[in-house]
């Protein structure tokens, strides 16, 4: 204590000097009008910039949850286009009404991949939602882009889906433009490209053709996107077009993905299984 | 510190800072060089002056003009400054033989290359704290400094002709 006495009287002109000086400072600041619009345009800037800086970090550690949000309004969305899909009048004259029951036919969950795979000849992805969310084996599950696969089973709280990247896994698909039938079938190797099968030499099919599924598959929502046609040649046989098809969804960086709850699929499934057999 | 010394520098502290808030308060040569001449109380304080009185003397001195010029706090910081700076322009400046401490300050006990390098590093100084800190910006950074450096100017010749004028007595 002494000691700091001591220092504050050696040290007394100074202090002295400071505190004039201190107040001389006050007085500029507050008593000029350009210093203390100054002053207050500069702190302002600094506090702003300083507040900005903050914000972008933040707003870095919020990615996560905002691209879960986002992802969830994807799924309330894509519930919404598929219903009004589904509500579209159909080109021909005759006036159509879908019931309520099909209108609310599909709903969509945003669910977060966890694992896959692309590189094998037989891929799944693996993804963070499961029974306790509703999510039941046989659901279809699309991307932001296109089509993704087919749920396998499902645990309580995660789900193995059979991507479309799987050379047993074949979906009904057909030409957007002329609505021409066929099924989509991925030959095993690239993860960018699938082949379209059983589209007729005698239809026409040009290059850039926008492939989606058809309205008789028992998985996937109808005129959901699956890819591009790139490459149009004839199969051996001469029966059917050799169709490519660059598929729309990006599966090396897939992310988020939409499970396709089909309401109806219990009652269309038991219904067809009193289908006489035919022999 | 010698009193007679001290009652001239007083009386003349007061008559300086009279001729300057009642003569030259409106007064620049040519928009860029302006007559200082408070500056005076700190340049002509006695030799051995204690510097916390010297700093509380220019405080007030300032503090006066501030009023004057409707500047607050602008001139009270130049001359606080000036008023601390001083004992270190004294020691940079020590001529061969140390300083006599009973001297005052003036042509006539100094030499003169001594007194005008005091009086001019004293009034650059305080010019070009007092110009940068009025402009408040380094886009006028040229003008103040032309402004500090005319006005240091002008300073020196005022200041040498009171002396020269002080010199007969």
């Amino acid at each position: 204590m002494n000691q700091l006495f001591q220092f504050l009287l050696r040290q007394r002109t100074f202090l002295l000097f400071l505190m004039l000086e201190i107040v001389n400072l006050w007085a500029i600041f507050s008593y000029n009008s350009y210093q203390h619009t100054w002053y207050f345009n500069t702190t302002n800037e600094w506090a702003a910039s300083i507040l900005s800086t903050t914000q972008e970090v933040k707003k870095y550690h919020q990615l996560r949850i905002v691209n879960a949000e986002l992802a969830a309004e994807n799924a309330r969305l894509h519930t919404q286009v598929l219903q009004l899909r589904s509500q579209a009048q159909p080109s021909g004259k005759i006036p159509y009404f879908a019931s309520a029951a099909m209108l609310n036919r599909y709903q969509a969950v945003a669910c977060k991949v966890i694992d896959q795979t692309t590189q094998l000849a037989q891929n799944y992805v693996t993804i963070d939602k499961g029974l306790a969310d509703g999510i039941k084996p046989g659901m279809a599950v699309i991307s932001a882009t296109g089509i993704v696969g087919k749920v396998m089973s499902s645990t309580q709280n995660l789900s193995l889906i059979v991507s479309v990247l799987h050379t047993s896994n074949t979906v009904s698909a057909k030409l957007k433009s002329s609505g021409e039938l066929g099924y989509m079938k991925w030959s095993g190797y690239q993860a960018e490209v699938g082949e379209l099968m059983d589209v007729s030499k005698y239809k026409k099919v040009t290059k850039g053709d926008t492939v989606v599924t058809s309205d008789y598959n028992a998985v996937f929502p109808p005129n959901v996107p699956i890819g591009i046609v790139a490459k149009v040649g004839k199969e051996k046989d001469d029966t059917f077009h050799d169709i490519k098809v660059m598929l729309l969804t990006k599966f090396s960086t897939l992310q988020y993905v939409y499970v396709i709850k089909n309401r109806m699929a219990y009652q269309q499934a038991k219904l067809e299984q009193n289908k006489p057999k035919s022999e | 510190m010698n009193s007679s010394v001290s009652l001239k520098w007083f009386l003349g502290a007061v008559v300086a800072m009279a001729l300057q808030v009642l003569f030259l308060r409106d007064i620049a040569l040519a928009n860029v060089a302006f007559c200082f001449i408070y500056v005076w109380v700190i340049v002509k304080a006695p030799m051995r002056v204690a510097t916390p009185l010297l700093l509380v003397f220019a405080f007030f001195a300032g503090w006066i003009i501030d009023v004057f010029y409707n500047t607050h706090g602008l001139h009270a910081f130049g001359t606080v400054m000036l008023a601390l700076l001083r004992p270190t322009f004294f020691r940079i400046l020590t001529p061969a033989n140390g300083y006599d401490e009973r001297s005052e300050i003036s042509l006539s006990e100094m030499k003169w290359l001594w007194f005008f390098s005091y009086v001019g590093l004293m009034l650059i100084t305080h010019h070009v704290i007092l110009f940068l800190f009025e402009a408040s910006d380094w886009a006028l950074f040229g003008l103040s400094m032309l402004r500090a450096l005319s006005s240091a100017m002008l300073g020196l010749i005022v200041f040498g002709l009171l002396e020269f004028f002080n010199r007969g007595q």
